[in-house]
């Protein structure tokens, strides 16, 4: 009996301990982030201009979530006819514009301060917005400033093509899903895109919502709530919301006071149901955005060659013809050229194949295989998760295990491993040590997307600094086709920040790979000189959306461009040396 | 048949049937991997054009490197080198990832062998195989080199 007098005092105290809490930052309602700013990062780490940028694109954010409800707005009402029930006639656009007002909302973050289009902006293809950050931290900050994750924030242009992830028997590969590590599989809503819209609202490093009702509930309260109920249903938010769902929903995931459970918001089992629901619904709009004319809209310079309105460059032909030809780019990069020639009987085969003949097979090819691989990045010291090992003010610790971390990709997904997400197949899992190190295969569509005000990613610019591959290692195309060109010409064992004397990091001295198994070797020795990299960078520059018709909303950058120093060389001032490296390892010990 | 003609037998409801039945099988089939490309046909027969040869050596890795005819089959495909310090025994093997340009007459293959001792001759033998193992129709002779 006294025992359980103790417990139920101790709940008390628990109880009273947690509503302080939540009641540091709640203002009459208001989600106030806290006063205390995480920063477990060594000078340097966090880019000096962090918190003005982060105020920048939210001012961009606010601009363009003013232009969507415009949009809304004048779009006619359906009619709703049929059996099923169709929003005839402008059901289409106004699923698509529900989809972007929630992309550009920011009050669906604990702290209203982080809307999906906070990492993913419309100049940038809707990948990561802060020149700054794609320099040094590579992950983008979360609600919790400045909580963030291990990888470059994906684009979304064309993310709605990829299938749902399957294993294929006969290529003994894994296609599909979307995120790096293909963890949005799609096995449930059979769209990765979809699924992926699903992640970050509730991870802890980003958007950071406590509980997925939360942004059901935060949807209820949005503005566009009628639109809400008009595509998805009357009815969609009758859901009895307990008196300290505000609280709990201004409070950020990874909370201790919330003790790992993934549902603090108490609701009755059959509201839980209608909040899920409303929950895939939210991703079902992003999808229908993202798969929208507004995002993938197949408008580049390739896509007028392909249409016989635009004749390419001599340089840019010159870069296609090696996308195809030495540089074997397009034997994952797609490029819908050519069907399946067999061997040509000289080579041993019985066809007459052999041969690209140009035919083009797919007049909208997506530029990447929907597979994965591992290039063999070397690991990138810059990238702030290594060194979030201790609580921030919630008593959430991102990496626990700092330097340790070891990103496998789809390997540690298979595994339903540290820093992914639950495998939903079992029967994926006696794969994963053979996919360790893999990352997918990103469209090169829009790889070179940038801000007209700066209106490329190559040094000296004026250039938008943008970040490649999944730990942003690489900070220019010419450097990303140059890895591909030398990585096992230049290749030192190393880590970044540590080549050798006489050689410059990325230029001729690449660090070991951070994960060497399961390598792909198709590249890493082609043999193209500087002349043949800089026209295949031309070649992909054609693949920027935007030319045929203009890209909506790209026009909203309001920062500042980079100049000067060479592409080959760009953002290498930000190398953390060897010896400063080795003491921040040492102050994790 | 008991003497049914050719062309009745073909239009009846039963046969009929079972060929809707086997189309929207093949369709389903080839829908579910609409995306994906299909593998190229398999080569007669694969031989090598040029190597192997080592590519670089150092740091305890070599890169064997090879090119063949393209083997064809699933894109996804394999390097493979067999390799010990006793040419009868080469009970060894690495491998790597290559992807197939199934527009490419000729395939590079380019295989990582880690772990290597130095001042220690290896021989090795190299091959291929796709995806999920099937093996191409490629023998090598027995190759050696020495770190340094």
């Amino acid at each position: 009996m006294r025992q359980t007098r103790l417990i139920a005092l101790a709940a008390a105290f628990a109880t009273v301990a947690a509503a302080m809490t939540f009641a540091h930052h709640i203002v009459h309602g208001q989600s106030q982030p806290p006063t205390t700013i995480y920063n477990p990062y060594p000078t340097g780490i966090l880019p000096s201009n962090i918190t003005p940028e982060l105020a920048r694109v939210l001012r961009e954010v606010n601009t363009i979530e003013a232009e969507a409800i415009v949009q809304w707005h004048a779009i006619p009402p359906p009619v709703v006819t049929g059996n099923p029930p169709t929003l005839q006639n402008t059901g289409v656009a106004l699923t698509e514009i529900l989809g972007k007002l929630m992309n550009f909302d920011r009050t669906i973050s604990p702290f209203n301060n982080y809307a999906c289009a906070s990492c993913h902006m419309p100049y940038a293809a809707y990948s990561g917005p802060i020149p700054q950050v794609n320099l040094t931290m590579i992950a983008y900050p979360g609600s919790v400033h400045f909580r963030a994750n291990k990888r470059t924030a994906q684009r979304y242009t064309y993310a709605s093509y990829f299938p749902p992830l399957q294993y294929d028997a006969v290529q003994g590969l894994f296609f599909g899903g979307n995120f790096w590590d293909s963890r949005a599989t799609g096995y449930l809503l059979r769209s990765p895109d979809a699924e992926q819209a699903q992640g970050p609202p509730v991870d802890p490093g980003e958007m950071g919502n406590p509980d997925t009702a939360c942004i059901t509930y935060k949807l209820s309260l949005a503005p566009y709530r009628p639109l809400f109920e008009q595509v998805w249903g009357a009815g969609s938010f009758d859901i009895t919301w307990p008196a300290n769902t505000a609280q709990i929903c201004a409070t950020p995931n990874g909370a201790s006071v919330f003790n790992g459970n993934p549902t603090p918001v108490a609701l009755s089992p059959g509201d839980r149901i209608l909040s899920n629901n409303d929950y895939d619904h939210w991703a079902q709009s992003l999808n229908a955005f993202e798969h929208s004319e507004s995002v993938s809209p197949f408008t580049s310079k390739f896509d007028a060659f392909l249409a016989g309105t635009y004749t390419m460059t001599a340089n840019e032909a010159a870069g296609y013809a090696l996308f195809n030809g030495r540089g074997n780019c397009n034997s994952c990069h797609l490029d819908g050229r050519s069907t399946a020639p067999s061997p040509s009987v000289k080579h041993g085969g019985s066809g007459t194949g052999g041969k690209d003949t140009g035919t083009t097979a797919d007049v909208t090819p997506y530029f990447t295989c929907f597979g994965s691989a591992n290039e063999g990045l070397p690991k990138n010291p810059r990238v702030a998760f290594y060194y979030e090992t201790t609580p921030d003010f919630f008593g959430f610790t991102p990496n626990p295990g700092g330097f340790t971390y070891t990103d496998f990709g789809l390997g540690t997904f298979l595994r339903s491993g540290f820093g992914s997400a639950p495998n939903p197949n079992s029967s994926w899992r006696q794969f994963a040590s053979t996919v360790d190190g893999q990352m997918q295969v990103m469209t090169a569509r829009n790889v070179a997307l940038t801000p007209p005000s700066c209106p490329t990613t190559e040094a000296p610019g004026p250039y938008f600094q943008k970040e490649f591959f999944h730990n942003g290692y690489i900070k220019s195309l010419k450097q990303l086709v140059h890895f591909y060109n030398t990585r096992d010409l230049y290749r030192n064992a190393v880590e970044s920040g540590n080549c050798p004397a006489g050689t410059t990091e990325k230029v001729n001295c690449w660090p070991e790979p951070e994960v060497p198994q399961n390598i792909d070797m198709t590249t890493g020795n082609l043999g193209l000189t500087d002349v043949e990299e800089d026209q295949i960078v031309a070649f992909l520059q054609t693949l920027s959306d935007g030319f045929t018709t203009p890209y909506p909303d790209i026009n909203t950058y309001t920062g500042a461009c980079m100049t000067g120093g060479t592409a080959a060389t760009q953002g290498n001032s930000t190398i953390i040396p060897a010896d400063l490296l080795r003491q921040f390892q040492q102050m994790q010990r | 048949m008991n003497g049914l003609p050719i062309r009745k037998f073909l239009l009846s409801p039963t046969i009929l049937f079972i060929a809707v039945l086997i189309s929207l099988t093949i369709c389903a089939a080839h829908l579910s991997h609409a995306q994906l490309v299909p593998p190229a046909p398999a080569a007669a027969s694969v031989h090598i054009t040029e190597g192997p040869a080592i590519e670089s050596d150092k740091d305890g890795l070599a890169i064997i490197r090879w090119t063949t005819n393209n083997p064809g089959g699933s894109a996804e495909h394999f390097g493979v080198v067999h390799y010990g310090t006793d040419a009868a025994q080469l009970n060894q093997t690495a491998k790597n990832h290559i992807q197939l340009n199934q527009s490419h007459p000729e395939t590079v293959f380019r295989v990582r062998v880690d772990g290597l001792k130095p001042g220690t001759t290896y021989y090795y033998t190299v091959g291929s195989m796709g995806g999920t193992g099937k093996v191409d129709p490629v023998k090598s002779e027995v190759y050696h080199f020495t770190t340094p």
